[in-house]
């Protein structure tokens, strides 16, 4: 079922009313619809939005979270009167409650999406109690004797049947035997939408089916291209997207859409994908076996039923995974507003194929300024040992910053030039930047700048008293001042960097008394400080409690 | 034809099992939202003089078989029973235990067969065998062996099946109605929202969605859905809940006080199908019951601090569309619970999907505001600048909020801080706020086109 499918295999198909009386298998629609089966897609549109609780990272191809809107365009010739239009070949994550069909003229009565689909065991199932033929091959001369008969039981994969010479169990005897089914069945190969529809008049309409449908998903990946000096970056993107769907959607108008978008977890509706004729015996086992315990089964209500329900849900882990990864040319991708998301159209049609992953191009942008920032976050009054600082490359999306446009969350790597050519230093994960937002680029610990931190806990209130007041302290409450804390920034890189230090204060608490300026970033306490080529500065502060 | 074709059907499960006559069947289906079915059966059914039992094949896998009822002119109910044991090749050979069946020898060289008749002993592990006087295992020796059995015993079936036993008054055929519940039938709405951004109206659909998980199809059902639940699933109501951070946002702003011409049972609506449907087993349907154009909506922004929130990168708000259910505004209609997709046509015209959001049932004149997602171009930051103990129990906390615009049109965001409860009080403000509730403040900032905002407030509390 999981195969990939290629569509076109279908031709357009018309069953008579007549025809599905003589079925053995009654047709699930009223008795007078004839069945009427879509063409194939004249026109696809692909619209893959991103897994919603993601906000930032690259796409797991084994775990697809994202959903697609699938817009398909076909060629229906309906009669008069009641038809069933049938959509073959739609998306196998298809959310059937989210199929919207239009351009039919007169009213749909009703949509379905039959959840059973044709295996052995749905044949079987469809012909309990009904006459078919059972075949017996010999296996010396090789003729088939064919008995008619007719099926008892189908229960639990065993299959229990009677013939004119009495009651009999399928395949348990050791002689080849098979069962053969007369008639149609209704049954689809792979997940069908069908439409009930009344029309007054013969007419030939294009429809358009849409549907959301799982198993999709995207991301930006961006790779930023450190200058020599470290100063300035080129910036590229790739749109990656994938399809973990069995269906491929060939030459297809392909958009992507980011931001976030609200999506309310609601149980899938079960497919029943069917399974092998089990034919499962009586006991067999023989005086050469080894001994068992005796087990004894009591009776489950309904396990069987059940237990077929819960099977039906492992149809995407039998799926096989992603292989085909396609790199397309370096035509950019289009933006445009969708309300409050924005929208990325690929320029082409292209061919969106069953498990594969493609890339687009999303942006390509050179010299962009970056300041790389060196920072620490610790909490107040505590000692800490040595440990690297944290690097960041800082810079504004804006066009002063040759940047300026809403930037996708997803991956970035960060690479640099070496000997005439780059290696790749770090990566991490972006969110959505909007436009006049600042990009924080994380590009991990450095070993080479060093922060420690050390709490005076002899309180010598003399070396307290040469730390300079914080400008606008007002109630300074001597009694509720801690010790001094020490804390020493270790550069060992041969250029002065720009360094961070954020303090966590506890409820109520402030920095009082200290030796460098003192700023706020987002409430909380900041020094931004200069650590010269090989040096060393100590920062001192003092802080008052609530 | 359908009737013909109904008769058809019939005789193939005459020939199959039903001790007794049924014919012309009229099914109805009642389906309630919370995963509840009444299904209602009437047939033609033979009823002889005296003692005698109807079995029901067709019936829900899941049937709740303590609800089942069968009614009928001049008949008494002895008992009724609901059998599950199935019909496999193992029970049936269990039951042959101390029977006599037929086994048949193939000769693997010749074909020849020769039958003998054989005792079951037992059927522990292998199957033992008592033929004239030898004791034998069952292809002890791996050679084709088949068994053949008189008939089935009588309590085993391929399906689940509920029986009746009945004394019937006088003989004849006479119509007889079994009805029953069951889970594994259930119905919810699906909604389709186009939103124009030109001229802020929504185009609206509703769809109901039939499931059917039940094992047994239900063919020519007249089909009634309930917009509410008669029995309360696991002991009651949903939970308060108690941690004021975590609320959901509600949908409902407003809710409606109009009457609608729908028809009602107690305080149900009901929505009957209009014609004949057939649910089959795992089918989803879905059939329209809603089609309205043109309803006025409106698009607004929405940004929910919990107490104490700061954020150290700004936060998308929540994209708002809001519209009325009311009659002479709005839907005109009583909404059952369900989900509102919401679409939007692209630069080309194409419809995409700009995101979803679950209602309650929806009384007619209600205003609902539905969150679809984040804005990508619209954030807030809040921050808390600075807190002050001013005694034991009195806290002074100063907030600010900075909002962010990358839209080229200049954008209202309704900013609400929660967790006010108490003697909260709001000392300062850069903006004039109203207290939605004890528990809430709100502003309504603006937020000039490709700008920025902020907003500043001081609150007094006790925590």
């Amino acid at each position: 079922m999981r195969a990939a499918i290629k569509r076109g295999r279908h031709s357009m198909r018309l069953v008579t009313a007549s025809g599905f009386a003589l079925a053995w298998v009654l047709a699930a629609a009223p008795a007078e619809a004839a069945d009427i089966l879509a063409s194939i897609p004249s026109d696809l549109s692909v619209t893959v939005y991103r897994a919603p609780l993601r906000s930032s990272g690259s796409i797991t191809l084994d775990d697809l979270g994202g959903f697609a809107l699938v817009s398909e365009t076909r060629t229906v010739r309906l009669p008069a009167g009641v038809s069933r239009l049938r959509f073959e070949g739609v998306a196998d994550g298809i959310d059937p409650a989210s199929a919207i069909v239009t351009g039919l003229p007169d009213g749909v009565i009703e949509k379905n999406r039959e959840g059973k689909l044709l295996s052995p065991a749905a044949l079987i199932d469809a012909a309990l109690g009904k006459p078919v033929t059972l075949l017996r091959t010999d296996k010396k001369t090789g003729k088939s004797a064919r008995l008619a008969g007719t099926i008892r039981s189908d229960a639990e994969g065993g299959v229990v049947f009677e013939t004119s010479e009495g009651i009999e169990a399928l395949r348990c005897s050791g002689l080849p035997e098979t069962l053969s089914f007369s008639g149609v069945t209704d049954l689809a190969a792979t997940p069908t939408l069908s439409v009930l529809v009344r029309s007054a008049e013969p007419i030939t309409a294009a429809v358009t089916l849409s549907y959301l449908a799982r198993d999709f998903d995207w991301a930006a990946d961006y790779v930023a291209t450190l200058s020599a000096d470290g100063n300035t970056m080129d910036l590229g993107a790739w749109v990656t997207l994938a399809n973990g769907n069995g269906v491929g959607f060939p030459s297809a108008r392909t958009q992507v859409v980011a931001g976030r978008v609200n999506r309310e977890n609601r149980a899938v509706e079960p497919l029943d994908i069917g399974g092998p004729i089990l034919a499962q015996c009586w006991p067999r086992g023989s005086t050469s076996d080894p001994p068992q315990y005796l087990q004894i089964d009591l009776a489950s209500p309904l396990s069987a039923a059940r237990e077929k329900m819960a099977m039906t849900q492992t149809l995407a882990a039998a799926a096989p995974r992603l292989t085909e990864i396609t790199l397309t040319g370096r035509k950019k991708v289009e933006q445009e507003q969708l309300g409050d998301l924005k929208l990325y159209r690929v320029p082409d049609r292209t061919t969106v194929s069953s498990r594969q992953s493609k890339q687009v191009r999303l942006l390509d942008r050179s010299s962009i300024p970056i300041t790389p920032v060196y920072g620490a976050d610790l909490a107040a009054d505590e000692n800490a040992a040595s440990a690297p600082a944290h690097l960041l490359l800082r810079t504004m999306n804006d066009a002063s910053h040759h940047l300026g446009l809403p930037l996708p969350s997803g991956r970035v790597a960060v690479f640099a030039a070496r000997d005439g050519g780059t290696l790749l230093q770090h990566e991490s994960n972006v969110r959505d930047l909007a436009v006049d937002e600042e990009v924080e680029i994380d590009m991990g610990e450095s070993s080479d700048v060093r922060v420690a931190s050390q709490s005076d806990q002899t309180g010598d209130s003399a070396r307290a008293e040469t730390l300079p007041l914080v400008p606008g302290t007002l109630r300074l409450r001597p009694a509720n001042v801690g010790a001094v804390n020490r804390v020493d920034v270790s550069n060992a890189r041969a250029t002065e960097i720009h360094f961070e230090l954020r303090l966590r204060l506890p409820e109520g608490g402030r920095v009082v008394r200290a030796d460098h300026p003192l700023g706020t970033k987002n409430g909380r306490p900041i020094f931004r400080l200069s650590i010269p080529a090989n040096g060393t500065v100590t920062l001192r502060y003092q802080s008052q409690h609530g | 034809m359908r009737v013909q074709l109904l008769s058809i059907g019939w005789v193939f499960c005459l020939l199959a099992h039903a001790p007794a006559m049924a014919a012309e069947r009229a099914l109805s289906v009642t389906i309630y939202a919370d995963d509840l079915a009444l299904v209602q059966d009437r047939r033609d059914i033979e009823i002889k003089g005296g003692r005698q039992r109807i079995e029901f094949q067709d019936v829900s896998a899941q049937i709740r078989p303590e609800t089942a009822s069968l009614t009928a002119a001049d008949i008494s109910i002895v008992e009724q029973n609901f059998d599950f044991d199935l019909l496999t090749p193992a029970k049936l050979m269990e039951k042959a235990v101390g029977h006599e069946v037929t086994i048949v020898r193939v000769n693997p060289a010749t074909g020849a067969e020769t039958r003998e008749a054989a005792l079951v002993l037992a059927t522990n592990g292998g199957v033992v065998l008592k033929i004239g006087q030898r004791i034998e295992v069952l292809r002890d020796d791996g050679l084709p062996v088949r068994v053949i059995f008189d008939k089935v015993p009588e309590n085993l079936r391929a399906r689940p099946t509920l029986s009746v036993t009945v004394i019937g008054g006088r003989a004849g055929t006479r119509p007889a109605t079994l009805s029953y519940l069951t889970p594994g039938l259930g119905w919810r709405a699906d909604y389709v929202a186009l939103y124009n951004e030109a001229d802020g109206k929504i185009d609206v659909q509703g769809w109901v969605t039939l499931t059917n998980s039940s094992g047994a199809a239900y063919d020519n059902a007249q089909t009634l859905l309930v917009a509410g639940s008669p029995t309360q699933v696991d002991g009651g109501a949903r939970q308060p809940n108690y941690y004021r951070g975590s609320q959901p946002r509600g949908t409902l702003q407003q809710a409606g006080t109009e009457s609608g011409s729908r028809e009602r049972l107690g305080d149900y609506y009901l929505y009957p199908l209009a014609e004949l449907t057939t649910i089959a087993n795992l089918q989803t349907k879905q059939v329209s019951f809603l089609d309205v154009h043109g309803v006025p909506a409106e698009h607004g922004y929405e940004f929910r601090n919990h107490w104490l929130g700061t954020s150290e990168t700004p936060q998308s708000a929540k994209s708002i569309y809001s519209f009325s259910t009311s009659a002479h505004a709005g839907l005109g209609d009583q909404l059952p619970a369900g989900v509102l997709r919401f679409y939007m046509r692209d630069k080309r015209g194409d419809p995409q999907f700009i995101g979803e959001s679950r209602i309650d049932h929806t009384p007619m004149g209600s205003t609902l505001s539905l969150a679809t997602g984040d804005a990508f171009d619209v954030k807030v930051r809040a921050v808390v600048d600075k807190r002050t103990r001013l005694s034991a129990f009195d806290w002074q906390s100063e907030m600010r909020y900075e909002l962010t615009n990358a839209l080229p049109r200049p954008v209202t965001v309704k900013l609400l801080q929660e967790g006010l409860w108490g003697d909260s009080r709001i000392t300062a403000e850069s903006q004039k706020s109203t207290r939605r509730s004890a528990d809430t403040a709100e502003w309504a900032v603006a937020v000039p086109a490709n700008g920025k905002a902020s907003l500043t407030a001081t609150f007094e509390t006790r925590y």
